[in-house]
């Protein structure tokens, strides 16, 4: 291939507006950039001089998909700032929440934003035709999330029902029956989707080491939370370290604020989580564990659609498992603030990976906050997986489908650009 | 009827949370029909290999928050017969405008990015998409409402005139008969915003935070009045009612304030 910049922008079914451009000298890959196309929000600088409160109802409008996560996030980093503790009951029902996140995100990413490429289609209602059933059911999966999502969090999207403490208002039983009755039939689809996936061929061309990092859940089961991050070289670290594990740093051509551990770029995500502590998980999603693993797993970022798809059963059993427990019991309640000055890290695993607020209040305001995404954290390992994929089928001479190539690669990681859009490109001169 | 004749709509994000498109997406019981109704040329969230041309209708979400952005936003208006603003980003500016006119954009773009920094497009303080164009409807909220969003999207289609919905938040907190939470001292702008929710929030017993923008029947002083008499004062009241009314609140706030 001769000399040439390749640019993929728009960037397709993503979250937010981004592009990749690639640049190619003498048949090798010169330059890669996964580029942040919208403006800078300073949200870090819109809660300074906020109420804990203030924040929670402006925090999630950085992402709509993870608009929860963030909300999760705020309340653990604020709620250890100003001394509240929750109950176990309030905290069933976060977990409850954030099973319904996991299922909207995960179902969006794999049926509609990264399933297509693998099928050949531009979109998954033009995959309809063909995979009729597929889509439907992925309809129905994605509104159930959504459902869950509507229940706890007061709206589909950016709803304000959770509250330092806990919720404001509470499912009734009935609802809950309902969720649980529905979770029940959809476990059939999410098991027939590990199938599905099992017998898609996944290219090799990018394969490469590369570092995982997540946070450890409490306790011997799966989980998306943690005041523990776990890394792949066996540390832990907790998560108020969280600045001298992930470094961020500046590159003189390209991006400003980068993330790596250990001077090496990371994936987080579902591929990270069901790599590190998957051996955790039970049921129907072990069995799916046992069936799709395997050692490419290590060096190959496609997989992340896979790990999305146990991660689905996973959460459908939880849901089950998480509502019998609300039901037989304490009745939840609202816990309140000890203190209205101190500092707090929070961290929960958004669908796309590890996410951390914290805050800094002082007198009842926030004096200081920092929000470190999981889009930020693997953009570094995106353009190396990019690059070595890249040099193979240029290599290869394998160049018919590279741009194709190129996004399926950044799509499995499901990045999320309005998230990271905080750290915006920038270019030193 | 066949492709060509459908109505060209182009769905697009400039800087916002993707949060209007994402309820386009999440509208499962509609989205097929959309997509057979309408001939969707550009919804680069959905789709790969979008058709840039000529447009009957263009929704477009998010603030103007960098110079490409400017540009694009012109570009889009050049092709669109009618250009629709989608969400409270592109209405309003988004919680991303709660400061826009300080003079201290400068001060705070500097305290997140650092000095020295040359940005790859030039980043601008966020505005509404009719800072720079000019628009044809509105589809407020944060996200905007899947009842909203498919009448207008349906009338538009059908080439009828979407009708206005000039009621404040109350109007549906009242239909849906809940305990009025200024009644109890809560710092509730319901009668300030823009009602489409349905009253999420005050459903669950949380005060309305005012995502839908302002109300422009509201009465503002008397509102500011009323929450001062809950103990609180004109900075911490007006801090919060910025949130999320963009730039456009504070004329009311001026206005209304006094």
């Amino acid at each position: 291939m001769a000399d040439e910049n390749i640019s993929i922008e728009p960037l397709a079914r993503v979250e937010g507006h981004g592009g990749i451009r690639v640049e190619i000298k003498d048949n090798k890959i010169s330059d890669v950039e996964v580029r942040i196309l919208e403006g800078p929000r300073l949200f870090e600088e819109l809660v300074v001089g906020k109420t804990p409160q203030e924040d929670l109802s402006i925090v999630p409008r950085i992402c709509a998909i993870c608009n929860l996560s963030h909300k999760y996030a705020a309340l653990r980093g604020l709620e250890k700032a100003v001394g509240v503790s929750i109950d176990d009951t309030t905290h069933l029902y976060r977990e409850l929440m954030h099973h319904g996140e996991m299922i909207e995100s995960h179902s969006l990413h794999i049926y509609f934003l990264a399933l297509p490429d693998f099928l050949g289609y531009d979109n998954a209602i033009a995959m309809a035709e063909e995979y009729g059933d597929t889509v439907v059911m992925a309809l129905q999966m994605k509104k159930f999330g959504n459902k869950i999502m509507r229940m706890m969090g007061g709206r589909m999207i950016h709803g304000e029902n959770p509250v330092i403490g806990g919720f404001s208002k509470l499912p009734s039983e009935d609802m809950l029956r309902e969720i649980k009755e529905e979770a029940t039939e959809l476990l059939d689809f999410a098991v027939a989707t590990i199938d599905l996936l099992g017998t898609l061929k996944i290219p090799d061309h990018m394969e490469r080491d590369t570092q995982f990092l997540c946070c450890k859940p409490p306790g011997e089961d799966y989980g998306y939370y943690g005041d523990l991050l776990i890394t792949s070289d066996g540390q832990e670290h907790p998560v108020e370290s969280y600045k001298s594990v992930i470094r961020e740093r500046v590159v003189s051509h390209s991006f400003a604020k980068r993330s790596m551990y250990n001077d090496r770029p990371f994936t987080v995500g579902a591929l990270a989580r069901v790599l590190l502590i998957g051996e955790r998980l039970k049921g129907k999603a072990k069995e799916a564990y046992d069936k799709l693993v395997n050692e490419r797993w290590n060096r190959n970022p496609l997989f992340n659609n896979h790990a999305q798809a146990i991660e689905q059963v996973y959460s459908l059993e939880g849901i089950i498992e998480v509502i019998d427990k609300i039901l037989s019991g304490e009745k939840a309640t609202i816990a309140q603030p000890k203190q209205e000055t101190g500092i707090g890290t929070g961290a929960v695993e958004a669908p796309r990976g590890t996410l951390i607020h914290h805050y800094e209040v002082e007198d009842g305001k926030i004096s200081a906050a920092d929000f470190i995404t999981p889009t930020a954290m693997f953009l570094d390992d995106i353009e190396a997986f990019i690059r070595t994929g890249g040099e193979r089928l240029l290599a290869s001479d394998k160049t018919q489908d590279i741009r194709l190539h190129f996004e399926m690669i950044a799509r499995a990681y499901d990045p999320c650009i309005s998230c990271s859009a905080h750290l915006v490109e920038v270019v030193y001169k | 009827m066949t492709s060509t004749e459908k109505p060209k709509i182009g769905i697009y994000g400039f800087t916002g949370c993707a949060g209007d498109q994402l309820l386009i997406i999440h509208t499962e019981d509609e989205i097929l029909n959309l997509f057979g109704a309408a001939n969707i040329q550009s919804f680069v969230m959905a789709s790969s290999n979008p058709t840039e041309d000529e447009l009957d209708v263009a929704f477009v979400e998010g603030s103007v928050s960098t110079k490409e952005e400017i540009e694009h936003l012109h570009e889009i208006r050049k092709r669109a017969k009618i250009l629709v603003a989608m969400g409270n980003c592109a209405t309003n500016g988004g919680p991303q405008a709660m400061y826009t006119d300080d003079g201290k954009y400068e001060e705070r773009l500097k305290r997140v990015y650092g000095e020295g920094v040359k940005f790859v497009t030039d980043p601008v303080e966020a505005k509404p998409l009719d800072a720079y164009v000019n628009v044809d409807y509105y589809l407020p909220g944060c996200p905007i409402s899947q009842p909203q969003t498919f009448a207008l999207i349906s009338r538009l289609i059908h080439g009828a005139a979407p009708e206005p919905y000039p009621h404040p938040v109350c109007h549906e907190c009242k239909l849906n008969e809940n305990r009025c939470l200024l009644l109890d001292n809560k710092f509730c702008i319901g009668p300030i915003t823009l009602g489409g929710c349905g009253s999420a929030c005050p459903n669950h017993g949380v005060p309305c935070v005012g995502c839908w923008g302002p109300n422009p029947d509201g009465n503002f002083s008397q509102h500011l009045k009323l929450l001062e008499s809950f103990g609180l004062t004109r900075d911490e009241i007006l801090r919060r009612i910025r949130g999320f009314g963009g730039s456009k609140i504070i004329k009311y706030l001026i206005d209304g304030g006094n």
